[in-house]
């Protein structure tokens, strides 16, 4: 008799790493040190990871193995090294300057994570849905949850670093979205995705370099003086 | 009637008992992990004794509230622990309240704490009570919240109901809401007790003090009554802890066996919680005072999280 995975498992390990994703995010708005904010985001994208090879292995889904293999040696290995090594580079060890203070900000967080409940409830049609695509359905509400509070996080500073580190955590959201609503998205475009977003962080990496040499600074406000 | 005698007679001689203990114990085994030898387990008895054969002073200045507030302070966590199960899943005195009793009278101690502590006139006692109320203005909702989460799976804010669903389904402490509360709990715990990252329960000379500014001007008896009054609330805030979140081996009937048998867990996951307050009181470095509220806001947000994630997952 072949072994069949037991799905009500598969969805309580799912949520459980969810909530944990969802406690990471809101305490990297939380954190001040730069080099920790990009070690919660390391965890953070192991984490997902982990959550495609659970949906993976629940719906014999081999391809998301790939999909989830990239996303920890990209997001969880490479990218936080590439971040970290830029952060020695610039020297900059101080902490991260939100526009709102940091209580304040937790509990926007609090509210956005509030608003993705909301919006995911109306997602929400237990009855209509197969077991397949119930497994990881409830993550919904998490992952817009990590997208509005990405986007508050890059709205929320100043440095352009750290808004590099929101859209990060913001494509997080994106890419746990696909994999709640779709079970398993074809290959090409999560390898699309993935590779969209380590260029970008490339290319952002070398603007943030760019940026500091010629202002001094990294305060992306200071762009205004490129009007003559 | 006789058996709600015997029941609240054992939790009281446990409670008063207990508690110096497991502030003995802390101390002792802070100071093992942190290379030196410390005092002894005991250490905590001694103190009181000693305390309580002493004479004491009381300003000029003060009140009659100076010398209510440590027999408040006292009463409330004493009421209190009775009002929670701590080796059954009956807690003595569940006639009341349930849980918002539990956290009022907890915070009417603290308020009279605080009174204490501005009664004198020092200033450090003011500084003291004003940080204090800071802290638990915070600290409060992010309580009421976690133990909400767990009232609304229990249907029940009576703490002996909600001990009595929790033993039926154990392994419940894995559900993510559980874990938020948990953690939103734990952190409140660390601050309502003056651990390490929100005050220093070791020194009485910073600036930055919270709990012992307060009770500056407190000496001989009334300070042993304050001592024995923090450390009964905090074994009072860890049985809440350990028994709504991890209810093992909590007896629901009244033979000897099952009760020892309790006993014996109780006693144990107070010691490994014991252990996880030590470790992080080790490897943290104290807060700056500024720093406390965030700190807090943190629970709450976990708490609240919790709550909705009930709803949800």
């Amino acid at each position: 008799m072949p072994f069949v995975p037991n799905p009500e498992l598969g969805n309580r390990i799912i949520t459980l790493m969810a909530a944990l994703v969802l406690v990471l995010q809101i305490a990297a708005v939380g954190q001040r040190g730069i080099v920790s904010s990009i070690r919660i985001f390391a965890v953070q994208s192991f984490l997902l990871g982990a959550i495609a090879a659970v949906i993976a292995y629940f719906n014999h889904a081999s391809h998301i193995y790939i999909a989830a293999l990239l996303t920890v040696f990209l997001k969880a290995g490479l990218l936080p090294r590439l971040l970290e090594r830029l952060v020695e580079r610039i020297g900059i060890r101080r902490e991260i300057e939100p526009l709102i203070n940091v209580p304040l900000s937790i509990l926007i967080a609090g509210g956005l994570t509030l608003l993705g409940y909301v919006v995911a409830e109306s997602f929400y049609h237990p009855e209509q849905t197969s077991a397949q695509a119930a497994l990881g359905h409830n993550t919904l509400a998490v992952a817009i949850a990590l997208f509005l509070i990405g986007f508050f996080a890059m709205v929320n500073r100043r440095k352009a670093l750290t808004q590099v580190l929101g859209l990060l955590s913001l494509e997080n959201g994106l890419f746990l979205a696909a994999i709640s609503l779709t079970y398993g998205m074809p290959l090409v475009v999560e390898l699309g995705i993935l590779f969209d977003v380590l260029v970008a962080v490339m290319v952002l990496g070398i603007l943030v370099f760019r940026i500091r040499e010629t202002f001094d600074s990294m305060d992306v406000s200071k762009l205004r003086k490129l009007r003559e | 009637m006789t058996e709600v005698i015997i029941n609240s007679g054992l939790q009281l001689v446990l409670l008063l008992l207990v508690a110096p203990l497991l502030s003995g114990m802390i101390k002792t085994l802070k100071a093992r992990l942190q290379n030196r030898r410390g005092p002894g387990v005991l250490q905590s008895y001694r103190d009181i004794f000693k305390l309580l054969r002493k004479g004491m002073v009381i300003p000029e200045t003060a009140s009659w509230i100076f010398s209510a507030a440590p027999y408040m302070v006292f009463g409330t966590a004493t009421l209190v622990g009775l009002m929670i199960p701590m080796t059954t899943t009956h807690a003595p005195l569940s006639l009341f309240g349930g849980v918002l009793a539990v956290v009022y009278l907890l915070a009417l101690g603290r308020f009279f704490l605080a009174l204490g502590g501005l009664d004198t006139g020092s200033s450090f006692g003011g500084l003291g009570s004003s940080r204090e109320m800071t802290i638990s203005a915070i600290a409060e909702p992010a309580m009421m919240l976690a133990i909400f989460t767990v009232a609304l799976g229990a249907n029940s804010t009576n703490l002996s109901e909600m001990a009595k669903i929790a033993v039926t389904q154990s392994w419940r402490f894995l559900a993510p809401s559980q874990m938020l509360a948990f953690a939103a709990l734990f952190i409140v715990l660390i601050a309502e007790t003056g651990r390490i990252p929100v005050d220093n329960p070791a020194t009485h000379l910073e600036l930055t003090m919270i709990h012992e500014a307060m009770i500056l001007e407190y000496s001989g008896p009334y300070l042993a009554l304050i001592e024995w009054g923090a450390s009964i609330k905090q074994l009072v805030l860890m049985t809440l802890l350990v028994n709504t979140f991890f209810p093992f081996g909590l007896s629901s009937d009244w033979t000897v066996q099952t009760v020892g048998v309790g006993l014996a867990f109780y006693l144990a996951k107070l010691f490994l919680l014991a252990c996880l307050i030590v470790l992080v009181e080790t490897s943290n470095a104290k807060l700056r005072l500024f720093r406390v509220p965030e700190l807090l806001m943190v629970a709450f947000i976990l708490g609240a999280l919790a709550l909705i994630s009930t709803f949800l997952f």
